[in-house]
């Protein structure tokens, strides 16, 4: 279990959950990062901030500090 | 009777359209409505309302208002757009009822997503079709969605594969809006966990609409602090929000959050319907935008893309709108000429021609500029790049107190700061907003670009530089800059001081790109263009008349020809007259009281006059100045006889008397001072409008004015001291 922002852009993994719960988390969840579904970490933006993910089929631009709230499991 | 009345005569009913963000929405409702649309703002708050009529009296009869609810990923109300929505869809808004019907549009690539969404609005129980739109895309990813099982799955509500930008499957939606107006309900209500089902059997009281009663409960007891509280609040009293807010409690120590209560519920339920109606899963497509990002997105190219498009966006703002606006120009000036011709001298006629004509044909101008940057920001959002440039730009705007997301506002400011502060809406951090809104009237409007044009003109000289700058172009791109430099410190200060923001959000999806359509992008720009035109009509026009009146009024008792010439007064003494006039005016008589104010600044009363005079728009100021110098106010920038009256004019009195009022200094003075203040009525309405408040256009006007004074002194002193 890491956070997304540690991710590096290529790798693979898969939501766990959110670190906190807050309206950040809740606005993710409704945005489509539910835990189970895929998350591809694509880029970081020219001053590494903010990021882009790729989650089930839907990509998603979020500043390290949010993408820190979520969890994942990455991929081998 | 009188129902029927209502509703096949005068009325049409209401339908809602609504869905995600980037579903394609807007696209369906221009196809459903064409030209018929109407933009408007819901009252007291800062959403844009667009609506349009929907024929539909093949199919069911009548026709039908359809609003074009803002694009929303949940109703729990978490920017200004989903307030609005929610709103809506409860029937809310004050003087509108609540929709007949819902046509939910659903992304088919984002279908999980769109699920979630389409579930909650299902609760209040409201006949809905579901356009399943983009299917070709999602079938070209390999995703397969048996649509007819979908509907099984939702209760029923008919579900219509479409494919917007090609208007594919549209009949069919006609159809099926219809066939749910003459069934009274779609949809079956979701089951939520105990606590929550408890909390709802003790809210809904005894309603005529249980089922719309209890979809109300639901945002009561989820959205703290939402709308549906409110309401509930005005309604029951504040003891009722008692058990609502034990229930609250509860759920969150058994789930951890409050949120998770229905999230959980809804993301549920949105994945099993998901896993049985979507037949092939391939691995997630979108791989052709993917590709295209790769270059778009790229840490050094992206940059540099984006660069050279607002390079080429300014460019051609400035350049290919120039034939144009001679045009408009010129009809302006030649209806000013019949009227001229046709009307017998006096205050009436002055009216039209000075007030009216001058006034909105000064504004009326800009419809060029305007459409061509709102063709450009149409592309660049239908094509979805805007989200990338917002994603490029993020780090270096949160370095200066702003967000990516203030990046289209700004951008958009450099035409005009109205649709610039109206495109702040997708902001959802309220202060973020709010600072956004009150430093984009700092960016350099096409409406500067007047003043800049005639004082460059007469008072900065045409000198190069190593053989390619040009001192005069060096001065109007330092006054780009300056109002740039500017909207950072001010947002910094205001970020740090006032505001005390914490770090804003910046969660955002970054659509696949798409190729624009001809018809969207021009129905976007006609009716942008439509408003525009509105506002001058109306807002603009008002303000105009009165500075008129104050500067017609009050009329010397003899204005006579003198009797050496008792035929025709030359050019010269009418003008004469002209000036004598506005020094007696009620302007004139303000502006000699309040000289010593701007004496700093290097300014006579005359300039005092025209600057004030310009507080509706500031091109007015050049036909103030145009009839203060005895031309009367048919003034053009370009026009060489003014810069020469300005060149020749000289103090009348006090110190400096016989020496010329005007200088590269002054000159400098003018320009700092317009690039900095907030000279614009029509725009201090819309920061009204869109923050509900006067207080942040009083604010806005009132740093705004003390930046641009101190500017303006500065830089007088400064460089009249160094003998300029």
């Amino acid at each position: 279990m890491t956070p997304l922002s540690r991710m590096i852009p290529g790798q693979k993994g898969t939501v766990i959950g959110f670190t906190v719960d807050s309206r950040i988390s809740r606005r993710l969840l409704e945005m489509g990062v539910v835990p189970g579904r895929s998350v591809v970490y694509l880029r970081n933006a020219p001053l590494r901030d903010p990021l882009e993910v790729q989650v089930g089929s839907c990509c998603l631009s979020l500043r390290r500090a949010e993408a820190s709230l979520i969890t994942v499991r990455i991929e081998e | 009777m009188t129902v029927a009345y209502e509703k096949s005569v005068v009325g049409t009913g209401l339908i809602a359209l609504c869905g995600n963000p980037n579903s394609g929405k807007t696209t369906i409702f221009n196809a459903l409505t064409g030209l018929s649309q109407q933009v408007a703002n819901y009252p007291g708050v800062t959403v844009e309302k667009v609506s349009g009529k929907l024929d539909l009296s093949s199919e069911a009869g009548r026709s039908f208002t359809l609003v074009d609810v803002p694009g929303a990923y949940s109703l729990s109300a978490f920017s200004p757009d989903e307030y609005i929505a929610a709103l809506v869809l409860f029937g809310g808004i004050k003087g509108q009822p609540r929709p007949e019907a819902v046509l939910c549009v659903i992304d088919a690539t984002q279908l999980e997503r769109g699920l979630y969404l389409l579930l909650q609005i299902l609760q209040i129980g409201c006949p809905a079709v579901v356009a399943l739109n983009m299917v070709d895309l999602a079938r070209r990813s390999g995703l397969r969605i048996i649509h007819h099982r979908l509907s099984k799955m939702l209760g029923g509500v008919p579900v219509v594969p479409v494919v917007g930008n090609r208007r594919r499957g549209l009949d069919k939606l006609r159809q099926q809006i219809a066939g749910v107006l003459s069934t009274p309900r779609s949809g079956t209500a979701l089951r939520f966990d105990e606590i929550t089902e408890a909390a709802l059997d003790g809210m809904v009281g005894a309603d005529a609409d249980p089922v719309y009663s209890r979809a109300r409960c639901l945002r009561v007891l989820y959205d703290e602090e939402g709308p549906a509280e409110t309401e509930f609040v005005r309604e029951r009293g504040e003891t009722a929000m008692e058990p609502v807010q034990r229930a609250r409690e509860r759920i969150r120590s058994r789930y951890g959050s409050l949120a998770s209560g229905e999230t959980r519920t809804l993301t549920d339920r949105a994945s099993e319907i998901f896993e049985s109606v979507v037949r092939s899963k391939n691995g997630p497509g979108r791989t052709r935008s993917e590709k295209v990002d790769r270059f778009l997105l790229h840490p050094v190219l992206g940059p540099l893309v984006l660069a050279l498009l607002m390079i080429l966006v300014f460019q051609s703002i400035f350049s290919w709108a120039a034939p144009f606006m001679e045009m408009i120009d010129g009809v302006f000036a030649s209806l000013a000429a019949v009227v001229e011709k046709g009307m017998p001298p006096g205050p009436l006629r002055s009216l039209v021609t000075d007030g009216i004509i001058g006034g909105v044909g000064s504004v009326l101008i800009f419809v060029p500029q305007i459409a061509i940057l709102f063709i450009f920001i149409a592309l660049l959002e239908d094509s979805g790049y805007m989200p990338r440039a917002a994603f490029l730009v993020d780090r270096l705007f949160r370095w200066c107190g702003l967000s990516g997301k203030s990046f289209i506002p700004m951008l958009s400011s450099f035409a005009c700061a109205i649709p610039g502060i109206m495109a702040t809406r997708t902001i959802e951090d309220r202060k973020l907003r709010f600072i956004t809104i009150m430093v984009a009237p700092l960016m350099t409007c096409s409406a500067r670009l007047p003043v800049y044009a005639i004082m460059i003109a007469a008072f900065i000289p045409y000198k190069t530089y190593l053989g390619l700058f040009n001192l005069q172009g060096i001065v109007l791109t330092m006054l780009y800059l300056l109002g740039m430099v500017v909207a950072v410190i001010v947002s910094y200060v205001l970020k740090k001081l006032i505001f005390r923001t914490e770090q804003g959000t910046f969660m955002m999806e970054m659509p696949s790109y798409k190729l624009p359509t001809l018809r969207s992008i021009s129905v976007r720009v006609v009716n942008r263009i439509k408003s525009f035109v509105v506002r001058a009509g109306t807002v603009i026009l008002a303000i105009t008349v009165i500075i008129w009146a104050l500067s017609y009024y009050p009329r010397p008792v003899v204005l006579a020809p003198s009797a050496e010439s008792p035929q025709a007064a030359t050019v010269e003494t009418v003008n004469e007259q002209a000036g004598q006039q506005i020094r007696g005016s009620y302007l004139g008589m303000v502006g000699r009281k309040i000289e010593p104010v701007f004496a700093p600044l290097g300014w006579d009363w005359k300039i005092t006059v025209a600057v004030l005079a310009a507080f509706p728009a500031r091109e007015v100021v050049i036909a103030t100045l145009g009839t203060i110098y005895n031309l009367g106010t048919d003034v053009e920038e370009q026009s060489s006889s003014l810069v020469e009256k300005m060149r020749k004019a000289r103090w009348e009195e006090g110190s400096s008397a016989g020496k010329p009022v005007f200088s590269p200094a002054v000159a400098l003075s003018i320009m700092v001072f317009f690039a900095l203040c907030c000279q614009c009525g029509a725009t201090l309405v819309t920061i009204r409008q869109e923050t509900t408040k006067w207080i942040y256009a009083v604010a806005t006007f009132a740093y705004m004015t003390v930046v641009a004074y101190a500017g303006a002194a500065a830089v007088y002193q400064v460089f009249s001291r160094w003998g300029l």
